[in-house]
């Protein structure tokens, strides 16, 4: 059974007017996945494997927490880490290790609260 | 010649019924240094930091007084490459831009050692053997769209999951939900929606086939429960994954990766270094071996087709044979070559192989009045070839034929036909490695 790991109670202060940007970028090798933000709002942001998208302003994230969900995969042979660095404005919020002996296909969870700064 | 008939039963992991050098014993090893060196250690070492390698000599090399010992029976392997995070794509991994990076990613280096090296009369010596080992690889078009296709479907079906995992977390958050048919209604358009927008070469139908599949397995689920809904939704994305089959797609790229259509070419060498008083100080290197095996594995339909030839070269220092081992007859420059098509077709297995060796020595026999040094040449040349025919009777019986000629045996240099029909029995799943003689 695939494991998820999921990270709760994270929290990135921003101001109303601010842009969100956030970033995965793959630390480890040969890491593959798709990432879906659930922002409030219809328009949820996709990240194929790594690179950066805009969440919107601040003012618009507080109503509900938003959640990034990461399918990935890591198929090289000679890696035996998966490790990925989660960003909000070029600030890690979270960076995810595991072993690729104990899962090689997790499911990342991120939920993030959007606080007045 | 004479024709001998045997029928072997035998646990298939050591079956040696034929020790004359085969493809398999002259392909370029793992282990180059334990190869030379002779030795099949129980435990390799692999370090994957420069600090674990340090640590791994230290601890080995140097005993309690710190003086400098060769440990027995050590084998460590080490690939610097893969020893810290580059943040390399997959698609750079599978597709390396030249030559250079694939020499670069692929050298490992290999040590081993041990204090049982046997001299002719039996003393036990310290030996030491070093190996670097690199392979290239030169994919086709064929590979190519292999690969392309997997990561393609394995892409949508994460996609698909992450598009619903990402509503299922948030919708458990919620005040209204209070149940699983309060969930499965909110979930159902965005599992239907992404099972339809996302997952690749299905047809509408089947989408809806999946999705209705997926939701009367959702049905089956324990109650959710709102304080700790992760188990819920953790078995929501198995159904998911198991319905567009994620894993299977995902188990089926990794073992490609492993076995990819087109070329490659392994390059190997290693060197041994023994220590016949046990004086550190004193030291030959009586044998150095090179290694160079191409290998092209056939495309489509021609799959489960390999062809492979191999080329060995070993050098002997002929001085130090005579002295600690003076009844083998030893050449210096000793060549193999082999080629080999092997194939498998459900239960059958296919292999042929052709294997021949040359070698020889030149021995100095004094001088010409000019001063010029006189030698002899001693040559010797051999070739084997065989078929081997193998059946799969069941999960744990195998039985295979094998035709051809085999080196000149020493004892009886004529009896050269090889006819050998064996039956293998084991508690697993036998395969073509395991029937190699």
């Amino acid at each position: 059974m695939r494991k998820t790991y999921r990270y709760r109670n994270l929290s990135f202060a921003i101001t109303d007017e601010e842009e969100a940007k956030f970033t995965v970028e793959f630390i480890s090798d040969g890491n593959e996945g798709q990432t879906v933000i659930n922002i409030p709002g219809d328009k949820d942001p996709e990240i194929d494997d790594e690179g950066t998208v805009s969440l919107g302003k601040g003012k618009d994230l507080r109503s509900d927490t938003t959640i990034s969900f990461s399918d990935m995969s890591n198929a090289l042979p000679e890696e035996d880490e998966i490790r990925i660095r989660y960003k909000i404005n070029n600030r890690t919020i979270k960076e995810h290790v595991n072993k690729k002996s104990v899962e090689d296909k997790p499911i990342i969870i991120l939920f993030i609260k959007f606080p007045k700064s | 010649m004479k024709t001998f008939f045997l029928i072997s039963f035998a646990v298939f992991t050591s079956m040696i019924l034929n020790a004359q050098d085969n493809l398999k014993d002259i392909t370029a090893p793992t282990s180059p240094a334990s190869s030379v060196l002779g030795i099949e250690s129980s435990t390799v070492l692999t370090p994957k930091s420069y600090q674990a390698l340090e640590t791994a000599l230290y601890s080995n090399f140097l005993n309690e007084d710190g003086s400098v010992i060769i440990p027995n029976d050590f084998a460590l392997e080490f690939t610097p490459y893969w020893t810290k995070n580059h943040g390399l794509s997959l698609e750079e991994y599978l597709y390396p831009k030249s030559l250079v990076d694939q020499l670069i990613r692929s050298s490992s280096f290999s040590l081993a050692s041990t204090q049982n090296f046997l001299l002719g009369d039996s003393t036990k010596t310290n030996g030491i053997a070093f190996g670097y080992r690199a392979t290239f690889f030169i994919g086709n078009k064929n590979d190519r769209k292999t690969i392309t296709k997997y990561r393609d479907k394995l892409a949508a079906n994460q996609l698909a999951l992450a598009r619903i995992g990402a509503e299922a977390e948030l919708l458990v958050l919620k005040d209204h939900i209070n149940n699983k048919s309060d969930f499965i209604k909110g979930i159902e358009n965005t599992i239907t929606s992404a099972i339809k927008s996302y997952v690749k070469d299905i047809s509408q139908d089947d989408a809806e086939k999946y999705t209705k599949e997926i939701f009367e397995d959702v049905n089956q689920l324990p109650e959710l429960n709102k304080d700790n809904p992760d188990s819920f939704l953790d078995s929501l994305y198995r159904i998911v994954d198991s319905n567009i089959d994620t894993t299977d797609v995902f188990e089926k790229f990794k073992s490609y990766i492993n076995k990819r259509q087109g070329f490659s070419l392994d390059v190997a060498y290693g060197i041994l270094f023994n220590f016949p008083t046990n004086n550190f100080e004193f030291s030959y290197g009586p044998r150095q071996s090179f290694w160079l095996t191409p290998t092209y594995r056939f495309k489509d339909e021609w799959s489960k087709l390999k062809a492979m030839a191999v080329l060995r070269y070993e050098w002997y220092n002929t001085d130090y044979y005579k002295r600690y081992f003076p009844d083998a007859t030893v050449y210096e420059n000793n060549f193999s070559y082999g080629i080999a098509i092997a194939g498998e077709f459900k239960k059958f297995t296919l292999q042929f192989e052709y294997v021949g060796r040359s070698s020889n020595s030149e021995t100095p026999t004094g001088a010409f009045v000019n001063g010029k040094e006189t030698y002899t040449k001693d040559t010797y040349s051999d070739i084997q070839y065989s078929g081997t025919f193998s059946y799969r009777l069941s999960d744990q019986l195998v039985i295979s034929y094998s035709l051809g000629k085999q080196f000149e045996p020493i004892m009886n240099p004529e009896n050269t036909l090889i006819s050998l029909l064996s039956l293998n029995y084991g508690f697993g799943s036998p395969t073509k490695e395991n029937l190699k003689k």
